[in-house]
């Protein structure tokens, strides 16, 4: 505590569902990544946040995503393992970029008309940029210098990729444009009170969201699942021939591995918890997410594991609170991990997100640890990131 | 079936779960904000109590046979 400011830290699962859910917590986990993050949906509040939630859930629903699971994505995935898998190694935290950043792409509305790897390579290169802006909080480098590179990014971004965007869709027929973020947004610009500003933050963070978040969920669930199948070799054939078990295997290594290891909020008014925590009007919110995932009330007594055979009880998702919950749960949790299978699924007809997808299909090629060439940690975040993480493919698995 | 539901619209965010899950008991309107049917058919109170648990921004609210609150947490 300094001064009059109080931070409060939640580490049950029952406290930080309870404030996700309150209104008068407001989100502040991207307040030091406002250069991307200043007015962008996560971060609005009350009936702002209300309006453009709704026009954009608008795109969210399940057809949308099962035209993207069935159609779109198997053949993005195989394009775009091809040339690593010829060559027989991957790293796969650059595959995975590479992967969720071409699906992205086509949520956001960027166009990339050239269609050239080099084009790709940029507008990559754009993106891990503003990662980095969205999760400054979290840096290990320097900030000030890091916001002056990252603010001259999202204009060089612009003038490239996002404007011609924007005329492309200005030339079409309204009925001809694609349905996508950027044209939600183009048309409901005037209503929802859009600067241009704003928008490209918008559209700049729905490229990094969609990408960074699922290409993190991507290399950790393949790390796990190769830990997992070590243990249990009779595992093994269900990493790539039983997408069931694979989605649940994402979902426990998202559980255990949140892509912002807390949230963060901060009180516009007096909050009492029903565990009867106060919270006092002014005070920072700590959601302890890895402790809230990981708590043994909820979870079992070996919370802390790694089982995908784990059942959660009624009411519990298996990937905890790493989604949210309340106003700002994940607009894209369905699309990325699916829908949560109950007792009488059909797999023929059940969506198993996108990183369900990407895994399984690394497994049908192989996918192994190199061990000529371990993994290692990102040094330039305090978040546990994996830098680089070696894969051979394909050959004798 | 006992129970009633009612959707809070200042407060829905037209996440869709509702909709998606039972879209016989719950249905956009023109804005696309949910709404509940009479008598949520196709869904059991214990069904309708789970499904307004799972709501995210928390806009389902369900009343027992005597109008009494159900808790949801």
């Amino acid at each position: 505590m300094t001064g009059t400011e109080q931070t409060v830290v939640l580490t049950t699962f029952a406290d930080a569902k309870d404030a996700y859910r309150a209104k008068d917590l407001r989100q502040a986990l991207y307040d030091e990544g406002e250069i991307v993050m200043a007015d962008v949906l996560v971060n609005l509040h009350g009936e702002e946040h209300r309006a453009r939630r709704r026009v954009e859930n608008r795109l969210f629903r399940r057809e949308t995503f099962d035209h993207y699971e069935r159609d779109l994505f198997p053949g993005v995935i195989e394009t775009t393992v091809a040339p690593y898998l010829a060559a027989g190694k991957v790293d796969l935290v650059h595959l995975g970029h590479e992967l969720l950043l071409n699906l992205a792409a086509l949520t956001a509305g960027i166009d990339r008309p050239e269609g050239t790897a080099a084009e790709t390579e940029r507008l990559y290169a754009y993106m891990m940029r503003f990662v980095e802006g969205a999760t400054l909080a979290h840096s290990t480098q320097d900030k000030d210098a890091q916001r002056v590179v990252i603010g001259q990014a999202l204009l060089d971004w612009d003038a490239e990729f996002l404007t011609p965007s924007i005329e492309r869709r200005r030339a079409l027929d309204p009925a001809d444009r694609p349905r996508d973020v950027l044209t939600c947004l183009m048309e409901h610009a005037d209503e929802l009170g859009l600067t241009h500003e704003v928008l490209r933050r918008e559209v700049a963070f729905f490229l990094l969201a969609a990408a960074h978040t699922s290409a993190t969920a991507f290399v950790r669930s393949i790390d796990h699942i190769l830990g997992w199948i070590a243990e249990h070799p009779e595992d093994a054939p269900k990493a790539a021939g039983d997408p069931l078990f694979v989605q649940r295997c994402v979902h426990e290594t998202v559980r255990l591995n949140p892509s912002s290891p807390i949230g963060k909020r901060r009180a516009l008014a007096p909050v009492r918890l029903r565990s009867g925590m106060e919270i006092p009007e002014g005070s920072s919110v700590i959601i302890d997410l890895m402790a809230v995932n990981r708590d043994p009330e909820v979870f079992g007594p070996d919370a802390a594991e790694f089982n995908p055979y784990r059942t959660p009880p009624p009411g519990v998702a298996p990937f905890g609170l790493s989604f949210a919950a309340g106003m700002h749960v994940c607009i894209g949790q369905d699309l990325a991990a699916g829908v949560v299978p109950g007792n009488d699924v059909d797999p023929d007809n059940h969506l198993f997100g996108l990183v369900t997808g990407a895994v399984r299909y690394m497994f049908t090629c192989g996918v192994r640890r190199d061990p000529d060439d371990p993994p290692v940690r990102d040094a330039n975040t305090a978040r546990p990131y994996w830098g680089r993480y070696p894969v051979l493919l394909g050959g004798d698995a | 079936m006992s129970y009633t539901a009612s959707v809070d619209k200042t407060v829905c965010i037209s996440a869709g779960l509702c909709v998606a899950e039972a879209p016989e008991a719950f249905v956009f309107d023109d804005d696309e904000i949910a709404e509940a049917v009479e008598g949520h058919p196709g869904l059991s109170d214990e069904a309708l109590v789970e499904l307004a648990r799972s709501c995210p921004s928390g806009a389902i609210r369900v009343l027992d046979a005597d109008g009494n609150e159900i808790e949801l947490t």
